[in-house]
Formats: C-alpha cells, structure tokens, sequence
C-alpha cells in the first residue's frame, strides 16, 4: 500500500483549505491526475496525484484543513513516488483549452457552440472515477474573488426540470452585481435545496440530479477568479444555440411543473426548522427578558448572561443598552444601533422591500467610509473653453475607436496625470500597522447611475492609456454597468474614483471617499460665465471641481494644490504632455 | 393600544391558532371577524384531533387498567363496551368544549361566519357561507390559520369504509377484528392503542427502522415493548406495496426485507403518514403571499408573510404542527399588528405522544445534538428507583435531562412514563428560563411524585442522587 501525501505548495505555504475531492475510494488513479482542490492563502490549486493504483481509503474531507505532508489517501498496488515533491501543483489554469466531449444534446445543432460552452466551464472528466455514486449535484461555484454568498433573486428551474449545461438556473445578486449562473451539469432536477430571497454560499448545494448525464462525482471543475467569464462565455454559447434553432430559451426549456412532493412526518419539534424563528440557538434568558429586550431595541444574542451558566437578567439586557448608548455618542463609534423606527402604518399605507445586494452594499460601505474618514471637500473651477474646442476636433476619433469623448474621458487622464504628480492622493492608510500604502499603479474608478443603484467599475493603468482608449474603454465599462453584466472584478483595485453629476446638473457637491481610496474628484454641469481675462470680462466655459479627501492623510494646503493642478490641466491640456 | 383598537381584523380557521388569535385581536379592542366551516371554533384539534383521541385513550388506559388489577389482587370481568355510548360520551366533550369557545367568541363580540373564505385582493375576502350566500369584506389585517389535513397516498386509495384516516377512525364505527396502521408516528400508535383496548388485533407497518421517527430511541424503547404486548405486529423497514379490498377484508401487499409474509388481509386499514397544509386558499394568487415547496406559507419571525396585510400561523405556516404552537403563533400575530415589538421566539416547544405509556419531550434531543456533533451530558433517571412509579406499578419510565456541560444549563428534557405529557411542563419552564442543572436538584419536589423524577435526574448529572447510586464519571 502507498501513501499519498500532501507535497510542498510553494514557499510559505503550509496548509489549505480541502475545497474538493476530485477522487473517491474505489478509483483508479494516474500519476498526474488531479486529486483534489486546495485553497491556500495565495490561490486555489489544484493538486495531482504522485502515484497511481486504486484508492483505498481517503484520509481527508472537504472543508478541512491540509497540511504538507499529511496522508490524503493511500492506494493498493500502489506504485510511483513516495510523495514526492517531482508531483508540484500546478495553479488552476485561468483559460482552460481542452475540450470537452460531447454531451447528451438537448440542443443538437451548433455543436461547436456546445463544445465551446463546454470547454470554458469543464475539462474532461475521468471516467475511471465516474462510477458508484447516486445522483450528481450542483454546488454554487466561485464567482470571483472575496464573493463568498449571493441572495437568491430568481430560480429558473423546478423539480422535474430538464437542465443541460450552460442554461440558467439561477439570478444571484451578490454585492456587486446580479449574475446569472448557468449550470455545469446536465440531467432532470431532482430536489432543489435553496430558495428565492435565501442567502446562498459558494460551495453550497443548489440542487441534485437525476441520473446526471455529466460525469457525476466530480462536477465539472470551476475554476477560481476567471470562472465568471468562462461562465458568462458558456452562456452566450448557449443562448447562440438556442437562438439558431429559431426559439427562446423558454420554448426550449419550459419549466415542468413541480412535483408534488410528500411532506415528512416530522414530529419532533426542531427549533431551527420552525418557519420564522431567527436563530437555532436558544438565548439563556427568560421569555420576560427576551420580551423586554426586543421592546427596547436589543438583539438579545448579543447580550452576555451574568448569571450562572450565563443566564442574562432584565438588568444585563439594560446595562447593554446603556454601552449601546454610551458606544453611539462616542464619536469613534462605528457600528452602534440605529435608533428604533417608528410605526409608520400608522400614517398610512407602506411597502417594506428587501435592501438587497448593490443597495445594502453602497449602505454599509458609504457608512463605514463616513466614519472613518474625516472628510474635507475642496472646490475649485476649471476654466475649459479651450479644452471644448479640442474635444469638438477629436470626438470623431473617439468615435471611431467606438467611445465617446466626454469630460469624464478627459478627466481621467487628468487625475491620472495629477496621482504621479501628487502620490499621497494615490494611497491608503493602514491604521493598524501604522503604515501609509502608496501604490505604483493609477486605477480609477467611475461612479455609474444605473437602475439597481450606483457601480463603480474601475479603469485600469490609466496613466499607460491615452484619452482615445481611455474614452472607448470608459463607454464600454458603462454599457456593462447599465446591462448588468459588470463582473465583481470589473469593479475592484481602483486607487482614485471620479463622479460625475454634470450630466444631471448642479453646481458643486460633497462626494464620499471610496474607502480605502483617499481622494475623490467631483465634477458638476459647466456653464457659461463670465471671466476677468486680459483686461475685461469674457464669456468661458467653467466646470466645477469638488475634491472630497481624506484629512487623516492629506493636508489641506495639498489638496488646493492638487485640485489647482487638475484645474490648470484643464485649462492648459499642454501641461499632461509636459507633466503628466 | 388605542392605535390598533379601530383594526378590522379576519381570522381564517377557528382552531387553537385562529381562536387564539382571534380572542386576544377582540380583548385588545379590534374589531374582528371570524370565519370557520364548523359550527362552532375548535378546528381539528377539538373536532376531529386531540380532544377525542384523548377522551378515547382515558378509556383505553381504564379498561387496560382493569385487565392489570388482577397482578394486584381485583380482579374484574370482561369489560362489556357499548361503543353507542363512548361515542356519545366523547361527542359530548368535543360539543362542551366547541359550545364553550363559541360562548366566550359571543361574549367577545367576536363577528363568527359559518363558512369558507377566498382572496379578491390583499384586503378583501369572499366569504361562502354553509348556507349558500356570499358576501365580500374589507379588512385591515387578515389571519391565516387554515390548518392542516391528512396525507392521501393515491397507491392507498381506496373508496371504501374499510379504510381509514384519523378522522373517520375517531368516529369510532365499529371495532374492526383487525386493524392496519399504516405510519408509526403518533397518529397511528395513539389510535392503534385505542382500538387495541377495544379488541381488536392492532398491526402498525412503518417505512423507517423504528416508531416515532426522529424521538430519542431511549425513549421510544419502554413504549416499543409495551406495544409489541399489545399490538399483533409491528412491522418496520416495511413498506405497503399495494391495497385491494377483498370480500373478506382489505388485502394488503407489503415490502421490505424482513417481511414474511407478503400479503395479509385485514378488517380495516388507516392510513396516518402524515398531514399536509391547506394553504390552497382560493385567490391566494391575488394577494403577495408565497409558499415553500412543501406548501407551507412563507411568514417571518412576527408570522406576517411576504403580503404586508396577511399573516399566518398554525400548521399553515410549518412544522411542527401543534396546537400549542399555533395558538402562541396567533397571539404573536396579533400583538405584532397591535404594534408591539415581538417576535416568535420559543427556546422550546414540547411534544407529547399520548400512548401508554406516554412520551415527552421539549427542546434540544439527543439525536439531534448527535447531528449537530455538539458536546452534551446527559443524565438520566430511571423510575424503577421512583417511589410513586412503584406504586403504580409503571416502573418502566425515565427521565432524562440535556445538560451543556460547561454552563450546565438544561437545553433539552426528555421523559417516557406514565404521565409524561404533564410532567414535560417543568422541563419546559426550565428551558425558557435558562435554568441550570443546580437549579432543578435545589428545587424542592413534592413527595412521593413522578414530578420528582427530574429534580433526581438533575442530581445524577452531580453524582448525588439520593435514590440511586450512580457516581460521576471522571
């Protein structure tokens, strides 16, 4: 018997995260194959197998911990290295080339559609290991980094239902964006696991097949980081599909009606399955005590019992209402209770709707960044007569490379230009360790008003990119916001972030800083007013500057010089070509 | 309260949810409208559940009883049973109990309608009434609690008054020679026990590998043995493949791999797999309200569902369906729509199987902990080191206590014995209150009780026990 142990990762890396087991006891496996998932601090990897032979027995679960070193399973008639490190783990590729074979087709025509479908969000799967196990499931896969759950807006499937990879299933909001998730597995749904309105987890069951048609234990693998657009590519292969068939994709896929499924017979009285309790865990305290705290606005689960076995009294519940006080007058307070709401019924008729994903988002974000940013706000104008005059002569050009020369284009190679020149307003501070983070690349987000609230996608190496690019990128980024196919990483990574509300109209404003950013650059509606120039007044063209910043970081005598550079850029486009 | 005293509200259902509710709207001063099919509020519960299967099960205990007091010297005769007369006997208590609650809906002024109720919107019902007229009202604020019904297996289908569901079973038509229980939960053994007093050969088939599923097996044991005395058979890891009715009886095929005989013909069969709710209210669709996959509506931690103006409770609403937690559902409704800040929010509801003996429980369970993998003691007292279980010649119970070992806090009670359904109470109020295993052993137990039986449980979580030696461990 040999034994398979988890071999060096790479420098520094000790342990990780089991995410999936790619084997199962009974298997045979090939030196080379991949055996499992692992997610380290760094990446997710996979790791393959240095010996080949049939597993016996597998030391490890999902969701475990892994060190180096540790048995992962051993195999009979083994043969091959000792767990060697020849076996290095190779990252999961960001593009996947192999294609995968051909599946049952639900859709017969435009197989190369299919297979390419297929080859963006699947490899081939072993058949060795495709044995023996009951009906495949669909596990929410990675959507992107630091994305760790979504709410559930729309299921698009029900039990009966025929799916074949790369239909929908599924609308999640995640904080960033509403995605729709197509599926990796082929089959009839069998029981669905989740709910619209839930909250769903990455790596949670979505739902289990019948009789799966795709290899069943091992889904299809997902891939980390790039999965998202692999996904999206799979979609659009199949809606292509769907569409040369001359059908929508509801004709194609009609939603079975559910089965009607027979209640279990459960007696026992399991708290956590009792429609509308909010936690599992009963609280130590009496049902009086509860009462008293939901009155004055106390989640009870957070109150600490000084009674014995941690019971909590009517006086516990009323000494943590007190802290909550004392915590929200302080200034550095950050999460302290909102004050209680009234009954507006009362008043009339309301509607309650769910602050879901962007909403709750932008809520606890702008919050956060208000307390913990002194803010300052700097006006300034831009004198851009001449500056309009260019812009005339050149917006052909950034027509023809399919943007839009606008104020905002501009403006971003304005900051751009300012960031070098003014590196303080290009950092973040590290509080924690005292330190100041100053970044040697210039990424600038744009706010964009869409209809689910306000996305901010961010522009990247703006300083290596000249306004024509920047004008075709920047109108290409607010198409994808508007059409909600902006993807989590569309909007992270920004050091600098630029609003603009001249659209609309105004004459200034207070932006929010875009924590952990430092700086943001406000612009409102220019209009014609009159200039004492050269000895008289003139009609110019004025555009209005707001710099909100963070004062903890940048002085304010600075900041008027970077806002007065960013103005005179404006004014004297010749100064980005000689400066910037 | 003056800000919801002009509320108009609708009740849906007059069982223990909707009379609840419907009571406690009327005492905080709204105005409100109750509607049932039933002459009188009561629901299942009164009408064809708990009450008469407990005036039955008194019975059944008393003639089980009698058959017992020959081991202490009475011996009596054969009971002789006039089942016209227990008929009428527990139709009486299910009419004094209903007659009751519409005394006391009258005195509240509580508007009653004697029908059906569909949606024309979120605010306005059609009402049907028993007598064929209709009328469409406007609400504030409407109540469902619509209940629950039998589960029909179409495989066990068949029409023919041989068969049987809860409810025609509790009409108590005839004493059938023989009688199939089909599901072993505690529908089918507390009305099994009650035909098998009667006389007649009782077998209960059960798909699962043990009675009462999901119940701590320690506590199903002592009723598991008593059964297999009084029953014929009891079949488990069985399934029922097929029934047809014969001449002589209901032929019934079964499946499973310790079956022996694969086709047996019983007198009657009842049928008690479960129940399902009635959330298919007319013009439900009009209104916002949703239900999950199993049909139960969908409501938050005030009972009020995904309509703003329409709240649920009961069995309608989900698991478990018990009357005492619909009517503490119905109350928490109303002071939620009365304004105040509430929420449901129990750290127990208890169970009660009504057999003989009788099982209880309330709040965390063995099993479960198990599954959740957390860390537990658990101390259990048996009673044949109780006094009054010696007494009674009923030493074959136990009282057992959860105890989280590092707070030392009760998080679950479970307790099988004669009488266990009232002594469950105690452990209730123990759980609610956050009280600790020291708190039960200091508190003083009335002597000789089975009451005591859990103040000694906590003592053997100590080591102490006066009436048992068993030391603790480590």
């Amino acid at each position: 018997m040999t034994d398979f142990k988890l071999p060096e990762l790479g420098e520094n890396i000790h342990q990780g995260d089991l995410v999936r087991l790619l084997i199962s006891p009974g298997a045979s496996i090939a030196e080379g194959q991949p055996v499992m998932e692992l997610e380290t601090d760094k990446a997710v990897v996979e790791v393959p197998s240095s010996i080949s032979g049939k597993v016996k027995d597998i030391r490890v679960k999902e969701g475990e911990k892994v060190k180096v070193g540790q048995v992962i399973f051993t195999v009979e008639n083994g043969s091959g290295a000792k767990a060697e490190p020849a076996a290095k783990p190779v990252p999961a590729p960001a593009a996947v080339p192999q294609v995968a074979p051909q599946k049952t087709e639900v859709v017969p025509q435009k197989e190369e559609a299919r297979a390419a479908a297929a080859s963006s969000s699947t490899v081939p799967t072993s058949p060795a290991v495709s044995s023996s196990f009951g009906p495949s499931e669909f596990r929410l896969p990675e959507l992107g980094e630091n994305i760790h759950q979504g709410d559930l807006v729309r299921l698009m499937i029900a039990p009966g239902a025929k799916v074949s990879e790369g239909q929908p299933v599924m609308e999640l909001e995640t904080d960033k964006a509403v995605i729709e998730v197509p599926s990796s597995v082929s089959g009839t749904v069998k029981d669905i696991r989740v709910k619209a309105g839930e909250k769903v987890k990455v790596g949670q069951v979505i739902f289990t097949l019948e009789g799966g048609a795709s290899a069943a234990p091992e889904k299809p693998k997902h891939l980390p980081v790039e999965h998202v657009s692999g996904q999206h590519s799979a979609r659009l292969a199949y809606q292509m599909a769907v569409q040369a068939e001359g059908k929508t994709e509801e004709e194609v896929f009609k939603p079975d009606a559910p089965s009607a499924s027979l209640p279990s017979f459960s007696m026992p009285p399991q708290l956590g399955k009792v429609a509308g309790t909010e936690h599992g865990e009963p609280v130590p305290a009496a049902p009086s005590v509860r009462r008293l705290a939901r009155e004055i606005g106390v989640d009870i689960h957070q109150v600490t019992g000084s009674g014995p076995g941690g019971r909590i009294s009517e006086d516990d519940v009323k000494l943590f209402a007190k802290s909550l006080l004392a915590a929200a007058a302080a200034p550095s307070a950050t999460h302290f209770a909102e004050p209680a709401l009234p009954d507006f019924s009362k008043w009339g008729k309301i509607e309650r709707v769910a602050m879901r994903g962007v909403r709750r988002k932008t809520a606890e974000h702008l919050r956060e960044a208000w307390n913990t940013i002194p803010h300052v706000t700097q006006q300034d104008k831009a004198d851009i007569t001449e500056l309009e005059q260019l812009r005339a002569r050149f917006a052909p050009k950034a027509e023809e490379a399919g943007g839009k020369m606008t104020v905002t284009a501009i403006a971003l190679k304005v900051c751009a230009s300012a960031l070098k020149v003014f590196p303080q307003f290009n950092a973040s501070i590290d509080i924690g360790k005292e330190e100041v983070v100053y970044k040697q690349y210039i990424n600038i987000g744009v706010a964009v008003d869409t209809d689910r609230g306000l996305l901010v996608p961010v522009i990247r190496d703006v300083d290596k990119k000249n306004i024509v690019e920047l004008a075709a990128e920047l109108t290409q980024m607010s198409k994808k916001a508007k059409e909600k196919k902006l993807q989590p990483a569309d909007m992270e990574g920004g050091t600098f972030t630029i609003t603009n509300l001249g659209g609309i109209g105004g004459t200034g404003f207070s932006p929010i800083v875009n924590h952990p950013e430092v700086a943001i650059l406000g612009l409102s509606r220019s209009s014609m007013e009159p200039v004492w120039m050269n000895g008289k007044f003139e009609a110019r063209r004025v555009l209005p500057l707001s710099l909100s910043y963070d004062h903890r970081l940048i002085d304010g005598a600075d900041a008027a010089r970077f806002l007065r550079w960013i103005a005179e850029a404006f004014e004297q486009p010749f100064l980005l070509s000689v400066q910037g | 309260m003056t800000e919801s005293s002009n509320l108009r509200i609708a009740v849906v259902g007059a069982g223990p949810g909707g009379y609840a509710a419907a009571f406690l709207a009327a005492d905080l001063g709204m105005n409100v409208t109750l509607i049932d099919p039933e002459l009188n509020p009561g629901g299942v519960c009164l009408y064809r559940g708990c009450i008469p299967s407990k005036a039955l099960l008194h019975v059944a205990k008393l003639i089980d009883e009698s058959r017992h007091a020959k081991n202490w010297g009475v011996e009596f005769a054969d009971p002789k049973i006039d089942l016209a007369q227990l008929r009428s006997w527990k139709e009486g208590v299910v009419k004094k109990l209903t007659g009751g609650l519409g005394q006391l809906s009258k005195q509240r002024k509580v508007t009653y309608f004697q029908g059906t109720a569909g949606f024309e919107n979120s605010t306005t019902l059609r009402i049907t009434k028993n007598d064929g007229s209709a009328e469409s009202l406007s609400f504030d604020r409407i109540v469902l609690a619509t209940g629950s019904r039998p589960v029909i297996i179409p495989s066990l289908k068949l029409n023919t008054p041989r068969m049987l569901d809860s409810t025609s079973a509790l009409d108590l038509s005839d004493v059938p020679g023989s009688l199939l229980v089909i599901g072993g939960g505690y529908i089918g053994l507390e009305l099994g026990t009650v035909y098998a007093a009667l006389g007649s050969k009782v077998s209960v088939v059960e798909m699962l590998p043990g009675l009462l599923p999901g119940a701590d097996r320690d506590l199903v044991l002592p009723l598991h043995k008593r059964l297999e005395k009084i029953f014929d058979s009891i079949l488990l890891n069985t399934t029922v493949a097929g029934v047809k009715e014969e001449a002589n009886g209901i032929c019934v095929t079964f499946d499973g791999p310790d079956v022996k005989e694969k086709e047996l013909v019983f007198d009657k069969v009842l049928v008690s797999v479960g129940r399902k709710p009635n959330s298919e209210i007319p013009g439900l669709d009009k209104t916002q309200v949703q239900a999950d996959a199993k049909g139960f509506i969908k409501i938050n931690a005030q009972r009020q569902t995904d309509d703003p103006a329409i709240y649920a409770i009961g069995d309608v609403a989900g698991e478990p369906m018990l009357a005492h937690k619909a009517s503490h559902e119905g109350r928490t409704a109303i002071e939620a729509i009365a304004g105040h800040k509430v929420a449901f929010e129990p750290n127990a509801i208890p169970a009660v199987v009504f057999t003989d003996p009788e099982i209880a429980w309330a709040g965390l369970t063995e099993t479960q902990a198990q599954k959740d993998n957390r860390e537990i003691t658990v101390a259990r007292f048996p009673w044949a080191a109780s006094g009054r279980a010696l007494t009674l010649d009923r030493t074959e119970g136990m009282t057992k206590l959860i105890i989280d070992p590092k707070t030392e806090r009760v998080l679950g009670v479970g307790i099988v014995g004669a009488g266990a359904g009232e002594l469950i109470a105690e452990g209730v109020l123990a759980i609610e209150m956050g009280a600790c295993a020291k708190d039960l052993a200091l508190t003083i137990h009335p002597h000789p009780t089975l009451s005591e039986t859990v103040m000694f449980s906590a003592e053997v979580f100590f080591g102490t026990a006066t009436d048992i030696y068993r030391p603790k461990k480590r």
